[in-house]
């Protein structure tokens, strides 16, 4: 192409690799150098992949990691499947990582503040002035962090000791409440390790262990298996108990919108129930009395039939598993709520069977309690160098906590943070810490798993960082203190070293299985121990409804946002560009409202509405959703910052403007649901960025769902899903029907299709996907493993308000059944869309230059550099999966050094180009590759995994040869309740297989309410 | 080709022409000094051929996004202008060779004009295939040649068709334009001097009204007229085909071609009527473009108006009698949709207004005429822009339902169109003679000398 | 008469005139290739292929996959680390003109790679797999022409088809390898 493809334009920036870089595509105007290397790595082969393990830092979940990079450049992150909490799956927020270590916004040094200004320092001064700083303040040093590994966490301790001061782990995320409340039950201070997987009545009383909480990726993973319908017609339940459906709410079977802070009662109203059925309540026997089924009802606004027929199922179609409120359901008395949630699992016998007490997550659960308490010591001048890692505590607290002020009214400041960030611009001294992927660590995500974190790239070089762990070592050194390193990374091999058991062999192999492997299994890792049995309440707590401050009319709930977590990626184009799982908005924050509400105050979609608590107020728009209770209006973290890179700062607003500092008790964890607002209308109006044109299926055959009880008969499924026996078009019209089971291998191609482009192929693979509705929980991880894996370009906010967004798969979500009002079922269908490969495609013939045509192997294949750009196949495509370059995306949108993590393997698309999903074609060519290398044996199955379905934490997802009757895809589509969108409507023959969502309740034929 | 018959008809065809010197003297005039008004008309012109290459250069430098389009709406202002012009293409080739197949006696003064109108339109009209494309530079893979990448273009599309079909129609039509043209070249040459004459000398092509030249311009004529008839319906058939081969629900009808057709014959006509009013006025044509012109142009724009208002009719009848409810909800969305304003203008236009044709004293009001014919014109541009837009944001996939607004850029390219249109169109009027001088002589009476001395006695 | 041929003539020449136009279009690439004021400077080093891998008495005889380590395992040939030549030229100081082999030692102390120019390319949007046209058994010759048997290559060897499809779709008809456009668009 004249201009524009850059694909491996990135390998001219160091000197590295063979590979060709180019500046101008075709042509060849200037003198193209081959940089080779003075000394080859072993390790790299130009051309070839190197894959390392690591650990993702995305969040304190802490997945194992697969690297890949490509002649030194990390290009794209994929989950360990040897490891247990990622098992091979990566969430959109670990992907999204990747262009925070390319973010160009990065600190390209440390710096140092002087007269007002940040000036530019060589990492010598930088550290003497640190030194020199701690020396004055005379051990009045205050370190703030935020989750790090062991070995991190050890030598903070060591370097405080050394140094003299004391710390304090503080994260806007935090499960303390549920900690406290499993101290309080069991005498563990632990967070208990929910056993999802296994359970058959699942309650969620406003957990969002989907996208948020302890541990999304392997939380998730359990459920979509505890969920989906095996062979034998068996499924799961899952109830969600809340005022607002989160993604988790929406996958729901049952939706019961509680009102803000009744959960307690239910749960415990539940409890007392089955303790009457013979349950044992213990010693909260006594408790549970005071909540009757009435008391409940009248404190839970949910009807006495509902709390008994919950409690019966709870034990009926157990082993049931209650969940206490996650983060975004932290009220004033959420440490009662989870001790509800689990005397209730006690009562029912789920302690040791679906709750377990050893081999939790090690997550995030420092109470906000500490960081008040160093909030009033800085205030109080007690701080003579404040230092700041890994947390961003000026954006993350509420405006009110008075953290700003405490933390500039002390003496020197010191900011670890490598990117800009509000707390950093506050910051005396910036020491940019490396990214998680430039450097060495550790990881204990949970009891008895050991994980390392090492460099799989040299540091990116426009950034001259330095780990925060070796600046910790020559500070303390310059001090006098030697804390027996010299480096971190001898300090971390030290830590191993000590605690290594010899059962496992010499530490020296030990130590490189585990960097080969990325995780170490101790013995006894997450073995499942005896039942603990429930202690007597010792402290004083309270199950009733919490207060909300100030008189407004709603209660605002604010949660952290399933691509922003508390908007520590909110300066990724990805994620910007990423529609929210819930609201499908992207870029621009919003506020969730009820339609009735609205409608009541005379606000329509769209409206700009000012959102006032006593702490402040915000300007944001509003979008209705019908999954809030009409007295709720929701707000996600990660808007509003004001200094945190080109793309974070401005856009929407912070939540925690709104919100007052208040601390949960007894837990002292931070209240995100802690006040009501008023809304009013500003009169202002603006048109939302969202991707959604419809959230109603207007009865057409394109998400359909079969009832739990009409599984087993074929015959009726058919009808009832609406998918109709495979037709074949014919020559002179109407349609003959193909003998097919349900679009079962033998389908491809359908006999006589003639009508497909490969008709005289009929040997050889037929690539086709399996995708399974019941599964999917419409998380989006597998929108951003595409984004990364096929260099597609994100637009920008104005952009997908023309309707212009690039994402070669995405996540459509309708409404069949949401009611706020009532208990009562809940149908939301999620349905990833990405190019269909139809057999029949009625975008191949209208394109008058073959730049998109079929391939012998099945594949509806787009040839970019042919692509002339009428548009015509986008037009005919009836599920509008193809996407166009409307201007240069990949040239001004993308700076450097983000353009490193092209794809090599990829033709990266210049403007006036169609592009679209082309089932990972540069996968399907390795695999070929590689496979006649090894003397030419044919391409094994499951060698082939488009990036898609190897992030998927559901395991929705299986691609393959459908032609193979033993392939995984076959097994798969073999099923009754296979369908393709819109087949028996335009006859495309689709090599996209869905399988239909399972309900519990009835669906009328077309598989809707 | 005059018969005796045809003197009378001719006679009663411009009344008020005396003799056949009239003829050359007043058409010949429009040639000499132009005036006031053409002037004003050309300089506007020449402002929105500036404008029109303009943003079409903007679009090319900075990307086709300058547009309003999207997904799903991926053919938009751009694709309507185009079918628009097209179809005011084909009343030309209509009025000039089937009316003259058909020997209509009121042809002969209108359709020098709406010849040139047909071949300025097709040339107006194949530009906006390479406006529209994403990547113009490579257009020219659409056409068919022997290359190096042994790729040829898929003759299965309906745009590789349309290179086709458009081409051909230029071709023949500016032909036959040029052939028509010829004696009256000769006449303009016989009385111009200087560069004007040189000029006409070479393009008159040595024409010297002898008998044998004109036994052969009658036949070259004659045969061109046969080979332009079948363009007429074959070329806006295949370019209803673009739309009628998809699959896109408001697009995928069998009805499309005569459709087209009929609906291009009646825009074209309406604008005939709209450039010819104006051409009277300017160059004071009246005896030339009488009410009898007028009275059967717009009997036949009624007549097409009937015709196109029957295919809507049947559009929504079929969406309905189909049970199709994808299908349905498309043409319930095209009424009340996002876009009903411009269904019901399409509606209005071109169903409701040529209705008042039915009525002779409108018919013979030159003003109401005009006005009506805008309308028509203005109707007409908005079906191509129903049938383009509301068919694609609304299709199958809900999810991917969306709105289109089209930018600055397009209107203007699509206005720009009209002066680039015009701007070839005046230039014509000063170059050539815009009515046919010798055919129109045909039906004029024969000159005779006065009968003074009857008058005498 | 007159006008005949000057008609004739004139249709003639716009027809050959668009003809050229597409032709030229198509041969581009080529064209820049072939002009020699594409590389105005020449490479850094005058590296003789024909010293190495040639065949003749006195030449080295070298295997191309010697240096060019990774063409049989990689989609890249992949170019010799300054690592590699200084290991032989450490004890070879070069025959015919040592003052180039010691520009090859001056890079390898100062540790600084060689910036050789770029002599055969295809554009980016097209993928050639060396290793796969390796194990089907094409000797480089075939695409790089007789690169032993030059002192300074070119890409007027008229063996090298430069960035031009027609090029690469012949072979691969010829040796009845897939023509699917996929296999190198993607």
């Amino acid at each position: 192409m004249t201009d524009g493809i850059k694909r491996r334009d990135f390998l001219k920036v160091v000197g590295a690799g063979s590979a060709g870089a180019t500046l101008t595509g075709c042509s060849t105007e200037q003198v193209e150098r081959l940089i080779p290397y003075v000394v080859p790595p072993e390790d790299i082969t130009p051309g070839v992949a190197t894959w390392y393990t690591t650990v993702c830092d995305g969040c304190s979940a802490q997945c194992g990691m697969w690297v890949r990079t490509r002649e030194g450049r990390v290009v794209k992150l994929e989950g360990n499947p040897e490891h247990p909490v990622s098992g091979g799956a990566l969430c959109s927020r670990g992907h999204a990582s990747l262009q925070h270590l390319y973010n160009p916004d990065r600190y390209t040094g440390p710096m140092i503040r002087e007269d007002g200004e940040l000036r530019p320092a060589t990492w010598e001064e930088a550290e003497d002035l640190l030194a020199q700083e701690i020396q004055s303040a005379g051990g009045n040093v205050l370190f703030i962090g935020g989750h790090m590994g062991p070995s991190m966490n050890r030598l903070v301790s060591d370097f405080l000791g050394a140094v003299g001061g004391n710390r304090v782990q503080y994260e806007a995320i935090s499960d303390a409440p549920l900690r406290a409340a499993a101290q309080m039950a069991f005498g563990h201070d632990v967070l208990p390790r929910y056993d999802i997987e296994h359970a058959g009545f699942l309650m969620s009383f406003g957990d969002d262990f989907i996208e948020s909480g302890a541990s999304p990726v392997a939380y998730q993973r359990q459920y979509a298996r505890m969920a989906s319908a095996d062979d034998h017609g068996a499924k799961g339940k899952f109830v969600f108990v809340g005022p607002r459906l989160s993604l988790t709410g929406q996958n729901a079977d049952e939706w019961i919108p509680i009102r803000p802070g009744g959960e307690a009662a239910l749960a415990l109203g539940m409890a007392n129930v089955i303790a009457a059925g013979g349950g044992n309540a213990g010693p909260y026997a006594s408790v549970l009395a005071a909540y009757d089924v009435g008391t409940a009802a009248q404190m839970s606004g949910v009807s006495e039939s509902t709390i008994r027929d919950l409690a019966d199922r709870f034990v009926s179609e157990g082993p049931g598993l209650a969940l206490g409120p996650g983060v975004g359901g932290h009220h004033r008395n959420a440490t009662g709520a989870h001790l509800a949630a689990l005397i209730l699992n006690a009562v029912a016998g789920s302690v040791g069977r679906t709750v377990h007490l050893e081999g939790g997550p090690r997550s995030a659960s420092a109470p906000y309690a500490d960081m008040e308490a160093a909030i009033g010591a800085m205030a109080d001048e007690q701080v003579g160098v404040v230092m700041v890692h890994g947390t961003n505590p000026a954006y993350s607290l509420p405006t009110v906590s008075g953290f700003n002020d405490a933390f500039t009214s002390v003496g020197f400041k010191v900011s670890f943070s490598s990117a800009p960030d509000e707390t950093s611009a506050m910051a005396d001294l910036i020491l940019p810490d490396r990214h998680f992927l430039e450097s060495w660590g550790d990881s204990m995500p949970m009891d008895g798993v050991m994980a390392l974190r090492q460099p799989v790239m040299q540091a990116v070089p426009y950034f001259d960082s330095k780990q925060a762990g070796d600046v910790l070592l020559s500070v303390a050194a310059r001090n006098g203190a030697n804390l027996g390193a010299a480096t971190f990374y001898d300090f971390l091999r030290a830590q191993h070293q000590a605690s290594h058991e010899p059962a496992m062999g010499d530490f020296e192999s030990a130590w490189r299985r585990t960097l080969k492997t990325g995780v170490a299994m101790h013995a006894g890792a997450m073995e499942t121990g005896a039942a603990a049995a429930l202690r007597p309440l010792d402290s004083a707590i309270t199950f009733d409804a919490p207060s909300f401050d100030g008189d407004g009319d709603f209660v605002l709930l604010v949660h952290p946002s399933p691509r922003f977590g508390a908007g520590e990626l909110s300066n990724s184009p990805w994620m910007l560009e990423l529609p929210d799982p819930v609201s499908k908005i992207t870029w621009h924050s919003w506020l969730e409202m009820h339609p009735h509400a609205a409608e009541a105050r005379g606000i329509r979609e769209g409206d700009i509405v000012t959102v006032a608590s006593d702490q402040g107020s915000v300007d944001v728009p509003v979008w209705l959703y019908p999954g809030i209770r009409e007295d709720a209006v929701a707000l996600a973290m990660g808007g509003g910052h004001t200094d945190f890179g080109r793309w974070a700062t401005g856009n929407g607003v912070n939540a925690m403007d709104l919100l007052p500092a208040v601390t949960e008790q007894p837990s002292g964890a931070m209240v995100t649901v802690a006040t009501t607002v008023t809304v009013s209308p500003t009169g202002e109006r603006r048109r939302l960025a969202t991707p959604e044109g419809s959230d109603d299926q207007h009865d057409r055959p394109i998400a359909p769902a079969v009832a739990l009880a009409d599984l087993g008969h074929e015959d009726e499924s058919h009808e009832e899903g609406g998918h109709g026996e495979l037709q074949e078009l014919q020559g002179g019209g109407g349609f003959l029907p193909v003998p097919a089971e349900g679009g079962a291998p033998e389908a491809f191609p359908l006999e006589g299709a003639r009508y497909g482009e490969y008709a005289t192929a009929h040997e050889g693979p037929r690539w086709a996907m399996a995708i399974d509705l019941d599964k999917c929980t419409g998380c989006s991880a597998c929108v951003t493993a595409c984004q990364a894996e096929n260099n597609v370009p994100w637009v920008g906010e104005e952009q997908v308000l023309m309707g212009r967004e690039m994402h070669w798969m995405r996540i459509e979500r309708y409404y069949e059944h949401v009611d706020a009002t009532e208990a009562s079922h809940l149908d939301v269908r999620f349905l990833p869309m990405l190019c269909q490969h139809c057999g029949n495609a009625p975008c191949e013939p209208v394109c008058p230059v073959f730049a998109t045509y079929h391939t012998p192997e099945g594949v509806n294949a787009q040839v970019y550099n042919r692509c002339v750009g009428t548009r015509y196949c986008a037009n005919n495509c009836p599920y509008k999966v193809r996407v166009f370059n409307w201007y240069r995306y990949t040239d001004e949108n993308v700076p450097e050094p983000m353009n490193w993590q092209w794809n090599p393997d990829v033709t990266v698309r210049t403007n006036g180009v169609m592009e679209k999903c082309s089932f990972c074609m540069q996968r399907i060519r390795e695999a070929e590759n590689q496979a006649a290398l090894e003397e030419g044996r044919p391409v094994r199955d499951g060698e082939i995994v488009p990036a898609c379905e190897q992030s998927c934490p559901a395991e929705a997802i299986v691609f393959g040869n459908v032609r193979d009757p033993e392939s995984r895809v076959s097994q798969v589509v073999a099923n009754e309740r296979t369908y393709r969108v819109l087949d028996e409507l335009i006859n495309t023959q689709p090599a996209v297989n869905y399988l239909k969502k399972v309900t519990f309740h009835e669906v009328q034929s077309g598989g809707h309410e | 080709m005059a018969t005796s018959t045809a003197t009378e008809r001719g006679a009663l065809t411009h009344p008020d022409v005396e003799q056949l010197s009239d003829v050359n003297r007043d058409v010949l005039k429009i040639l000499s000094k132009p005036g006031k008004g053409w002037w004003i008309l050309f300089l506007i012109a020449s402002a929105g051929v500036g404008m029109f290459l303009g943003s079409w250069a903007w679009q090319v430098y900075r990307g086709i996004g300058v547009s309003g389009l999207n997904a799903p709406v991926g053919w938009g202002v751009y694709i309507t202008t185009f079918v628009f012009w097209v179809g005011i293409a084909h009343s030309g080739t209509l009025i000039s060779a089937i009316l003259f197949l058909f020997r209509a006696p009121w042809r002969q003064s209108i359709y020098r004009a709406a010849e040139a109108m047909t071949v300025f339109a097709v040339m107006t009209a194949g530009l906006f295939p390479l406006i529209h494309v994403g990547r113009l530079w490579h257009a020219y893979w659409l056409i068919p040649y022997p290359n190096s990448r042994f790729l040829w273009p898929n003759f299965k599309s309906p745009l590789v068709w349309d290179v086709f079909a458009v081409t051909t129609y230029f071709t023949v039509s500016a032909v036959f334009f040029y052939l028509g043209t010829v004696p009256d070249i000769a006449a303009a040459r016989d009385g111009s001097k200087g560069l004007r004459k040189k000029l006409y000398s070479v393009i008159s092509l040595g024409w010297r009204g002898t008998d044998r030249q004109w036994h052969h311009f009658g036949k070259a004529y004659i045969f061109l007229a046969a080979l332009a008839t079948p363009l007429v319906l074959s070329v806006h058939s295949v370019v209803s085909w673009d739309f009628a081969m998809a699959i896109v629900p408001g697009w995928h009808a069998t009805i499309f071609a005569p459709y087209f057709v009929a609906g291009a014959i009646f825009s074209g006509v309406a604008m005939v009527i709209t450039l010819t009013v104006v051409m009277r006025k300017v160059f004071g044509l009246e005896a030339y473009l009488t009410t009898k012109h007028y009275d059967a142009m717009a009997k036949l724009c009624l007549l097409t108006s009937l015709i196109v208002l029957y295919a809507y009719l049947s559009e929504f009848f079929m969406a309905w009698y189909s049970g199709e409810e994808i299908e349905r909800t498309a043409f319930w969305n095209r009424l009340f949709g996002d876009y009903w304003w411009a269904t019901w203008i399409m509606l209005t236009c071109n169903g409701l207004v040529p209705i008042m044709l039915w009525f002779k004293r409108i018919r013979h009001s030159i003003p109401a005429l005009f006005v009506i014919s805008i309308f028509i014109n203005i109707g007409m541009w908005f079906e191509r822009y129903v049938i383009v837009v509301t068919s694609l944001h609304h299709e199958f996939e809900p999810w991917a339902w969306g709105i289109y607004r089209p930018s600055l850029t397009e209107m203007g390219i699509m206005v720009g169109s009209f002066a680039w249109f015009g701007f070839w169109f005046l230039l014509f009027t000063r170059l050539l003679p815009p009515v046919a001088i010798a055919e129109l002589k045909e039906v004029l009476p024969p000159p005779m000398r006065k009968r003074t001395k009857e008058a005498h006695s | 008469m007159k006008k005949h041929w000057l008609i004739g003539g004139l249709a003639g020449a716009l027809t050959l005139s668009g003809l050229a136009f597409v032709r030229a279009q198509d041969a581009q690439v080529a064209a820049n290739a072939d002009d020699p004021q594409a590389y105005p400077s020449g490479q850094p080093i005058a590296f003789p292929h024909n010293q190495h891998a040639g065949s003749e008495p006195g030449q080295n005889n070298m295997d191309c996959m010697f240096c060019h380590f990774s063409a049989e395992r990689s989609v890249d040939a992949g170019i010799p680390s300054v690592s590699l030549c200084a290991g032989c030229h450490q004890v070879i100081p070069g025959r015919n003109n040592p003052e180039e082999v010691q520009k090859v030692m001056q890079y390898w102390n100062d540790r600084e790679p060689i910036p050789w120019v770029r002599i055969y390319k295809i554009s980016d949007h097209a993928h050639f797999p060396h290793m796969r046209h390796i194990a089907a058994g094409f000797e480089c010759q075939e695409c790089h022409g007789e690169v032993q048997t030059v002192e300074v290559i070119n890409q007027r060897d008229p063996v090298w088809g430069g960035d031009n499809m027609g090029w690469c779709v012949d072979c691969h008809r010829r040796e009845e390898a897939s023509t699917d456009c996929s296999v190198c668009h993607y």
